[in-house]
């Protein structure tokens, strides 16, 4: 997995560089969009993470040229700017995820892992979580290589929610994942297969409740 | 302004219009009057002198060539019937004897060619007389006829009355159309308000400059440089801390990083207490720069140029929930919502501030094993207004305190942990600059805090 900072603070790039080179990660890193477009015109990354302040063209113009040059890397922006229009016009622009300085190393590699995970699935039938493994095509659940038999509905949820590894998932949008088979499902129907799919899927696969909204898929069980 | 003491412009026109206006009716009430009666009195005098005139005719010398005043009873009777007055006459010769009439009228003055006229009292009554010398071929005779001042009178007052009738209408004409007049002219300041009072406190758009006569317009131009100052220096603001955040962040998410690799760095094994204070230390000075900047952008002069935009509470509550699942997992605590529909008018980002900022602290106050619920919503009043609250069943704030909490880096004394008493402070800002109030209780069965923020109430 090969990333790609754009980051012109040395010390940041460094801890950067190092923290995620640790998680397992390839990292390169430039100073500026410039030298982060001649970077991507060499070779392919699986993400980008990009500070907005940079020196000369700034993140915003960089992601906006990279979208219209047909780049569809996922984009981390990693910045001291935390103002909401800054969020927006980032998100609108074409960047995936937004994460605010300073930040905790594991918070950043999970980021990282969950938009390479997301912009992998489109391309690749395999989704790994923790000690999930999903074959999307297949429709196959392996728990540390065991197979597991879901429900075509059971599976929906597991896949969306496997899709969105780490994020909170509204109760109502997996309901829709699973009403397109069944009509007048409640959410009360998701409860119950989200019950019975922590049974069969055991103690190493987190499905977190967050009460009052929805689950959550975690990478580990701790 | 105080409006009572200085009161409204058309008061005030219609006051200083009021007396001028009076005083110059009432001297052209008596300039009316006194044209009027010259000619009333001049006719009624040569009514007098008609009289004496009609007397004189009936002079003649006798045999002796004395004078001779003979008038039959029909003739007096003539001179002497008017339906509201009574007619005296008096007739002397040159020496002043008596030659006929009433003996003792008074006569006026040195009577000569010319009427003379005065006035006087004469059996009881006010009278008018009239004397006039006749040149007859048998001497010289003075005519006096007199009458009561009755008709006089009735007419003075019929036509002062006319008079006083006619320039009160006149001045109630007046006052009239000056009060319409005022009211059509101050329409434009009227809209002008109306312009002003319909906006809210934080537009500071400019003014239609079009629509208000010219002697407003330095006033609007000088509001509209206002509101132009104000909300350059709130983007100022706005800009300057943006840039703080910069300054501030990007170093210390350099030293933050490095301290985290250095604890995992097996070389530095020795070091790894003194490194985790370090990193805590760092990750306290990040947390209390954040809210200082947060702080700061919350405030009127920063506030102002923030956008605000009808938004829905429950995509902000499901949202920090989300966001701070994390957190209250790794502390053991239940963090879930109760989000209905609210849709208020307010900025999306300040909001979630706020709402971070509760939810910190209540996830920070609340020990393990505790439950934290953000609820929003319309409350059950009649007016139902909208609001967001955050409940905990932690240690909660005694009563006493609960004023002193939102005051900046007041932290009450023995609580725990490591914030650095500006999340309250932050809330109570944002809130004010929504227009929604802060409010303080224990939460359910009278333990932990309930924090709730209700808008469109302040």
């Amino acid at each position: 997995m090969r990333i790609l900072i754009i980051e012109d603070d040395a010390l940041v790039a460094d801890g950067m560089r190092r923290g995620l080179s640790q998680s397992g990660f390839a990292v390169d890193h430039v100073t500026s969009a410039e030298l982060a477009e001649a970077a991507l015109t060499q070779e392919n990354f699986d993400l980008l993470l990009v500070d907005l302040g940079l020196p000369g063209a700034d993140g915003f113009d960089l992601i906006k040229r990279l979208r219209r040059g047909g780049n569809a890397a996922p984009v981390l922006i990693v910045t001291a700017r935390d103002a909401l229009a800054d969020r927006v016009s980032a998100l609108d622009l074409g960047a995936d995820d937004y994460l605010v300085k300073p930040f905790a190393l594991p918070e950043l590699a999970a980021r990282c892992r969950a938009l390479i995970r997301r912009s992998k699935s489109s391309s690749n039938s395999d989704l790994s979580i923790g000690a999930l493994r999903l074959d999307i095509s297949r429709r196959e659940t392996k728990v540390h290589a065991r197979p597991v038999d879901l429900t075509r509905r059971e599976w929906a949820i597991l896949e969306c929610l496997a899709l969105h590894a780490g994020q909170v998932v509204a109760k109502d949008r997996l309901q829709q994942a699973i009403s397109s088979w069944e009509d007048g499902i409640t959410t009360n129907a998701v409860e119950v297969y989200i019950s019975r799919l922590r049974g069969k899927l055991g103690d190493d696969v987190a499905i977190r409740t967050v009460r009052g909204l929805g689950y959550r898929l975690d990478e580990s069980a701790a | 302004m105080d409006a009572a003491r200085s009161g409204t412009i058309r008061r005030r026109l219609l006051l200083i219009l009021l007396g001028p206006l009076t005083l110059l009716l009432s001297l052209g009430i008596v300039l009316d009057y006194s044209a009027g009666m010259a000619p009333l009195q001049a006719a009624f005098d040569q009514a007098l002198v008609n009289e004496t005139l009609a007397i004189a005719a009936q002079l003649r010398p006798d045999a002796a060539g004395a004078i001779q005043f003979d008038l039959p009873q029909q003739a007096i009777d003539v001179l002497r019937s008017d339906k509201d007055d009574t007619v005296y006459y008096l007739v002397q010769d040159a020496s002043g004897a008596t030659l006929g009439g009433d003996a003792g009228l008074p006569v006026a003055g040195h009577a000569g060619a010319n009427p003379a006229f005065r006035d006087a009292q004469f059996a009881g009554h006010s009278v008018r007389a009239a004397s006039y010398r006749v040149n007859t071929t048998a001497g010289t005779a003075t005519i006096t006829v007199a009458e009561t001042t009755r008709k006089r009178l009735h007419a003075r007052r019929r036509m002062l009355t006319t008079i006083i009738l006619s320039d009160l209408v006149q001045l109630a004409g007046i006052l009239a159309t000056v009060w319409l007049g005022v009211r059509i002219g101050l329409r434009p300041l009227l809209s002008l308000r109306t312009q002003i009072d319909s906006r809210s406190a934080r537009d500071l758009a400019p003014l239609d400059e079009t629509q208000v006569p010219g002697e407003v317009q330095p006033l609007t131009r000088a509001l509209n440089r206002l509101f132009a100052t104000v909300r350059a220096t709130a983007q100022g603001q706005l800009q300057f801390l943006a840039n703080a955040a910069h300054q501030l962040r990007t170093p210390m998410a350099g030293l933050q990083t490095q301290i985290e690799l250095l604890i995992q760095d097996p070389a530095a094994a020795q070091l790894r207490g003194p490194l985790t204070g370090m990193l805590n230390g760092t990750r306290r000075l990040g947390h209390t720069a954040n809210q200082l900047l947060a702080l700061a952008r919350a405030e009127p002069t920063a506030a102002a140029a923030v956008d605000f935009r009808e938004l829905d509470l429950r995509g902000i509550a499901e949202e920090v929930v989300a966001r701070q699942f994390e957190t209250a997992l790794q502390r053991h605590i239940d963090l879930g919502v109760e989000a209905a529909h609210a849709r208020v008018n307010g900025s999306g980002w300040l909001l979630r501030e706020l709402l971070d900022n509760l939810v910190d602290n209540a996830l920070a106050y609340t020990p393990a094993e505790g439950r934290v619920t953000v609820r929003c919503g319309v409350d059950d009043g009649a007016a139902g207004h909208a609001f967001l609250e955050v409940e905990d069943d932690g240690p909660g704030i005694a009563p006493e305190l609960r004023a002193r909490v939102v005051e900046r880096f007041y932290r009450p004394p023995g609580t725990p942990g490591e914030g650095c008493g500006l999340g309250l402070a932050i809330v109570d800002e944002i809130a004010r600059a929504h227009h929604a109030a802060l409010r303080i209780d224990d939460g359910a069965h009278h333990t932990g805090t309930r924090v709730r923020i209700t808008f469109g109430v302040a």
